[in-house]
């Protein structure tokens, strides 16, 4: 179903949302970065910037309680932490390559065990896209397959129009019933031309053959020249709109505290450590190694998919300026 | 068995026997406070669980009990680190926490009829006594069993009054060595390393299944000679030990390669820890 809606409309609309008590949450300032977080009003939505950080927080927050426990005596009282309680939440404004990465995090959350905690905050979540019309030269979702305006992963994907508002077009059931819900405030398309997309650099990779090369190399001297100079901050993972490793750590004294879930990543020395000191990725290569291999190997043999949306963030902050792009194309060269 | 919506929460569990195997190795034996799931707890020898020492975190080790023996499990391990130090600091009638059982288990029903030899070091002998007091709870099941353990010196041999109960079998054969030096006067086992007393010993091949497990200096240095004595990579066995989280498959540090050792592990054969790359 496509639907337009204007500028005016669209802003009624959010404000609206606000005033039902619906949980908005989109790209919106926050100190001096743009970060998805909870809207208050309409105004408050930037359209123009990459948030800083991914949307996955939105579902995988960067710390939270999984359990509360209380000694009395020798016996311990657990409080469970019901994932029941997350709120219904419209996201709005969230990026292709962002919303993109939430059906690749899907997989692993649901696969087996169910993390109730990823999928009870997905189920409640309606995603509202928005397509890309500016770009800058970390920008590579087009080399892994995406486009500025792929509706992958959004249940409503909105497309800037020339002149203001804009055009929507629903990709699930629940963007439809969103439709359907404000009617009221969507009109039916006339044919105004859309703001041309940004066209993020050309660099087109190719997965299957990287993946390929991947299959046959993991040692291989390349790894050692890529890595030697990564500091292994995991910035790059902790940005990553598809990175998904984490710790479970007790906070609190011996009496009573929380057990957490914190996000990790695979390039910190520690990360493999066995508690006899024997380290299976000992050396930073080897950890850079597997956050390669991970992202477009393993995730693939394991879920057929690739675990980068081409978002460029871990290319922004890496302090080193490792370029994931660069190294694909590296590793595409030799393949 | 109860199933929780929140898949990190641990089942409560009382510490109802502690004892100390070596100085810094420790067993202890927990009952499930909850009554329907002490009846109900079921699990296969190979498996594993995080256990909980509440304040300080989590921490992977086998079930090192068999699943023969009902109503209570065992865990095992030594006190280097935050949680197991905490851990090893609990009493009788404590709580802990336990997730679990998690990942695959020994194919035992495709080892009756075979003979069966256990070979291990260390703090590795839990991860397989849970496999052998299963074999010896279903004995006649089996041929010959023999089992090959080793340790640094006499100090460090784990359940040293089950080796005692092992020697004195006539349906088990314990082989028991300790490594050059660490033997004091009254040592009746042998000395020498794991791998060159397993050479020496010889056993055959024939229709037996190895089981393996020990630091990666002793698998790296026993696999060869049990390729030498005809055993094939589909008899040999082994359980790896990766770190890990949440168990569970999605916290994405105990892979070896694309390799989930919680959830395609932690029991693999030795064909298949020959085709892993080098991460382990």
């Amino acid at each position: 179903m496509q639907k337009q809606i204007s500028e005016a409309n669209f802003r009624l609309l959010l404000d609206s949302l606000l005033l039902k008590g619906q949980r908005v949450v989109g790209p919106r300032r926050s100190g001096s970065t743009v970060l998805y977080e909870p809207l208050s009003s309409a105004s408050d939505l930037v359209v123009d910037e990459l948030p800083r950080r991914s949307v996955k927080e939105a579902f995988f927050p960067v710390c939270e309680d999984l359990l509360e426990y209380r000694k009395e005596g020798q016996q311990v009282q657990l409080t469970d932490i019901t994932p029941d309680r997350f709120p219904e939440t419209v996201l709005i404004g969230v990026r292709p390559c962002d919303a993109a990465a939430i059906p690749v995090l899907d997989a692993v959350f649901s696969w087996d065990y169910k993390d109730q905690f990823f999928l009870e905050r997905r189920s409640k979540t309606t995603i509202i896209g928005l397509a890309c019309t500016t770009s800058d030269d970390a920008c590579f979702c087009t080399a892994v397959g995406l486009s500025p305006n792929d509706p992958k992963g959004a249940d409503l994907m909105l497309t800037p129009l020339q002149g203001g508002g804009f055009v929507a077009a629903s990709q699930s059931k629940k963007g439809e019933a969103f439709l359907d819900v404000w009617k009221d405030r969507f009109s039916e398309p006339d044919g105004t031309a859309t703001v041309p997309l940004t066209q993020p650099e050309p660099n087109r990779l190719d997965l299957k053959k990287i993946k390929a090369w991947l299959d046959e190399h993991f040692e291989d001297p390349v790894w050692d020249g890529i890595a030697t100079r990564c500091v292994g901050c995991g910035a790059c993972a902790f940005v990553c709109p598809a990175c998904h490793c984490f710790d479970i750590v007790d906070e609190g004294s011996e009496k009573t505290g929380k057990r957490r879930k914190f996000w990790d990543a695979c390039g910190f020395s520690k990360f493999t450590n066995h508690a006899s000191g024997h380290n299976p990725r000992d050396l930073q290569p080897k950890r850079y190694r597997n956050r390669i291999m991970h992202k477009f190997k393993y995730y693939n043999d394991k879920f057929s998919q690739t675990l980068c949306t081409g978002c460029g963030r871990c290319i922004r902050v890496c302090p080193v300026g490792i370029d994931i792009a660069g190294v694909l194309e590296e590793i595409q060269e030799k393949g | 068995m109860c199933e929780n919506k929140n898949i990190y929460l641990p089942y409560l569990a009382t510490v109802e026997e502690v004892i100390d195997e070596t100085p810094d190795v420790r067993t202890l034996r927990l009952v499930f406070q909850d009554e329907q799931l002490r009846e109900n707890f079921s699990f296969r020898a190979g498996q594993f669980a995080e256990y909980s020492a509440f304040g300080a975190g989590e921490s992977t080790f086998c079930i090192a009990s068999s699943p023969t023996r009902k109503g209570y499990i065992e865990c095992c391990f030594r006190a280097v680190g935050r949680v197991t130090e905490s851990l090893r600091r609990l009493e009788v009638g404590d709580t802990m926490g336990v997730r679990g059982p998690y990942g695959n288990s020994f194919p035992i029903e495709q080892f009756f009829g075979r003979n069966l030899l256990f070979i291990t070091g260390g703090i590795a002998l839990p991860p397989l006594r849970t496999l052998i007091w299963n074999c010896l709870d279903l004995r006649d099941k089996f041929g010959d069993i023999t089992i090959v353990y080793g340790a640094r010196t006499e100090a460090d041999l784990v359940y040293k009054r089950e080796l005692r109960e092992w020697e004195e079998r006539s349906d088990v054969k314990l082989v028991k060595t300790v490594d050059p030096g660490g033997n004091g006067p009254e040592w009746d086992g042998k000395v020498g390393f794991v791998p060159t007393v397993l050479d020496e010993l010889a056993p055959s091949a024939e229709n037996t299944i190895a089981l393996v497990c020990g630091p990666p200096i002793m698998i790296k240095f026993t696999l060869p000679v049990l390729e030498k004595l005809g055993f094939d990579d589909e008899a040999i066995y082994t359980t790896l030990e990766n770190r890990m989280k949440c168990g569970l498959g999605k916290c994405g540090r105990c892979n070896v390669g694309n390799i989930y050792v919680c959830k395609d592990g932690p029991v693999f054969t030795a064909r298949q820890v020959k085709a892993m790359p080098l991460e382990y």
